[in-house]
């Protein structure tokens, strides 16, 4: 029984970096009502800013957070700024523009194909850097000394974001974004610099997702595709603009994918996540902790 | 004469050139190419009467396509079945899963039906990758499933030359458009048209929505199935990657969105525009710069989206119907 002991805490601690990764998506999604379809992608040029600062100033990986952190806010911000903005001036009735979508859609695309051109298809990681398979054991288990570093990433960041939402001035203003984007703008709101903003912090969460992989994790061009997909289904899972629901959603997650193989075939497990995924979108759609009115 | 009828001219003269065409075009390799821009073609008209008409973003399209090819060659490889009539028990099978999803997605918001489409495409395209074999159907996993070219001929589905798929798919095409056609100027049409722009106001105006978009996929998913067959035995070797990617189902979404939604040139249009663009990059650039037709894909899409929402096919159509002003007179005048 101890192995899947030992399972369920790897895929716990996994889980929670999935969980800091589709917080990003959840904040944008809570705030904008689009879903990024890029958010993976984001995830990926994170992941590249840290690889490379790490290997050319030598830093220890988690120090690259100060050069990734404030990158990536700003490359969300312009991004939303540039192309994700005149859509939203030009659409301003529509409460779910899917136009938004396709963009963020055309974004995925070229920042995967861009990269691929760029730094190529091989797989890159940091190959001297104290983390690298360090393991932790306990009794007789053996628990990765990376990940846990990275679910204490994702319980820090998730509760940063929680105090800026609740206790700040600008994060009472998101809030009130995304309760009505019309009534905060009458309240003096100037509701598209909230979307710039809310989009750099989600990007820079996903920068923050970056940062706590690339020490274990292979850097290529489409690794974003791998947690594209499963970000979607978390944020579904925990209920979509929920930050506690991110997490969860990340755990459950976490511990399929890694208790699953003990019973069957590994490739299983990702068609019992997707059945998991639709199970709850046609019977909970609202997911764990979802607010029932937005559907 | 009406001068109406002369503004149908163009429209013979394009039918009459693609029946021509593969007199002019004799190199298999350019013919290949073709053939593959009228299946995309075809694609595209597929999902726009959902994707389009419905105002909805189905991107699992691929699930259709691989059920099709599926059905077919299981059905001839181990049945002897001939691969037309499979191909129609893989149009109905696409079709009663379409309507599974859309029954409780429709529902939903759009983005939550764009994720629930992805993740029944991706289901199932991981269980076919996983499944040898189911009961008694021989499924083979990832490795997929060859047709051995043994008997060609018209009742097969099979051909040594590529003329004979290049007129399969034509006719394939004209009938999807046609259909598309009828549609647009039907009752069904117009409810889907309105439910797409205005839901609630179409359904306070009596119209059932959800009903007429299930409607519309049910006859998206039925004629999608249709290409999956005709490109099991275009290629004669299908397996889960290449016929129910996520990148298939993208790739029709992006041409269809890219060349107009909604419209019934659209589709055709930006299958015109954008499969020489993917294909030739693959040719020319394919080993030195890797996924370039999908960063002019993705350019493309956000370019369109930004400046013109409604598709190239607005424009294009707008310079058409200049042109033949010019040419025959006001429109207007003559009608």
């Amino acid at each position: 029984m101890l192995f899947i002991l030992e399972d369920t805490i790897n895929g716990i601690l996994m889980g929670s970096i999935y969980g800091l990764a589709a917080l990003g998506l959840t904040l944008i999604f809570g705030v904008l009502k689009v879903i990024n379809f890029a958010h993976g992608s984001l995830l990926m040029v994170g992941m590249y800013v840290a690889y490379w600062a790490v290997l050319l100033t030598g830093v220890h990986p988690y120090l690259s957070l100060v050069i990734v952190v404030p990158v990536m806010f700003l490359f969300g911000y312009l991004l939303q700024d540039i192309l994700i903005k005149p859509i939203f001036k030009a659409e301003k009735d529509v409460r779910e523009p899917i136009t938004v979508i396709i963009v963020t859609t055309g974004v995925w695309y070229i920042l995967d194909n861009l990269s691929l051109l760029i730094f190529g298809p091989q797989y890159r990681n940091i190959q001297d850097n104290p983390l690298r398979g360090k393991m932790l054991e306990a009794g007789e288990m053996m628990i990765s000394v990376p990940k846990l570093w990275g679910f204490c990433a994702a319980i820090i960041t998730a509760l940063l974001v929680y105090l800026f939402l609740q206790k700040t001035r600008m994060g009472r203003a998101v809030r009130a974004t995304s309760l009505d984007r019309d009534a905060a703008s009458l309240q003096g709101i100037n509701q598209y610099k909230i979307y710039n903003i809310s989009f750099g912090i989600g990007t820079a969460i996903a920068g923050v997702a970056g940062v706590t992989l690339v020490p274990f994790f292979n850097i290529f061009p489409s690794v974003g595709v791998l947690f594209d997909i499963k970000c979607f289904i978390i944020v579904v899972l925990g209920g979509l603009g929920s930050i506690g629901g991110a997490l969860l959603g990340g755990m459950i997650v976490g511990v399929i994918e890694s208790v699953g193989p003990q019973f069957m075939t590994a490739t299983w497990t990702e068609a019992i996540v997707y059945g998991l995924f639709l199970v709850f979108l046609f019977l909970k759609p609202s997911g764990l902790f979802g607010v029932k009115y937005d559907w | 004469m009406n001068p109406l009828v002369y503004r149908k001219l163009p429209l013979i003269l394009v039918g009459v050139l693609a029946l021509g065409l593969p007199l002019v075009v004799t190199s298999p390799t350019y013919l290949h190419i073709v053939i593959l821009l009228f299946l995309y073609a075809y694609l595209t008209t597929s999902w726009n009467l959902v994707g389009g008409f419905a105002g909805v973003l189905p991107l699992g399209h691929a699930a259709f396509v691989g059920i099709g090819a599926y059905t077919s060659t299981i059905l001839s490889l181990q049945y002897g079945v001939s691969p037309w009539i499979g191909m129609l028990v893989g149009a109905v099978i696409a079709c009663i899963v379409g309507v599974i999803i859309g029954l409780p997605t429709f529902k939903m918001r759009g983005a939550y039906f764009a994720l629930a489409t992805i993740a029944f495409a991706e289901g199932i395209r991981v269980m076919f990758e996983n499944i040898d074999q189911l009961g008694p159907l021989q499924i083979n996993g990832p490795r997929g499933l060859q047709i051995p070219p043994l008997k060609t001929g018209l009742a097969s589905f099979m051909f040594a030359e590529k003329e004979p798929y290049y007129y399969i798919i034509l006719v394939m095409l004209a009938g999807v458009l046609l259909l598309t056609w009828a549609i647009s100027r039907s009752k069904l049409g117009y409810y889907l048209m309105a439910g797409g722009e205005e839901p609630e106001a179409a359904q306070a105006l009596g119209v059932n929505v959800a009903r007429a978009k299930l409607t519309a996929m049910a006859m998206s998913s039925f004629l999608t199935a249709f290409a999956g067959t005709f490109w099991a035995q275009f290629t004669l070797y299908i397996h889960p990657k290449s016929v129910m990617s996520l990148d298939i189902s993208f790739e029709i979404a992006f041409i269809a969105l890219i060349g107009g939604r909604g419209s019934i040139a659209g589709p055709v249009l930006g299958a015109l525009l954008l499969r020489p663009v993917s294909d030739f990059s693959r040719i020319y650039f394919g080993d030195k710069l890797p996924g370039l037709h999908l960063i002019i894909f993705g350019v493309v899409l956000i370019l369109v989206m930004l400046f013109q929402p409604r598709g190239l096919q607005l424009p294009l159509t707008r310079i058409y119907h200049r042109v033949m002003d010019r040419l025959f007179g006001d429109r207007e005048a003559a009608a």
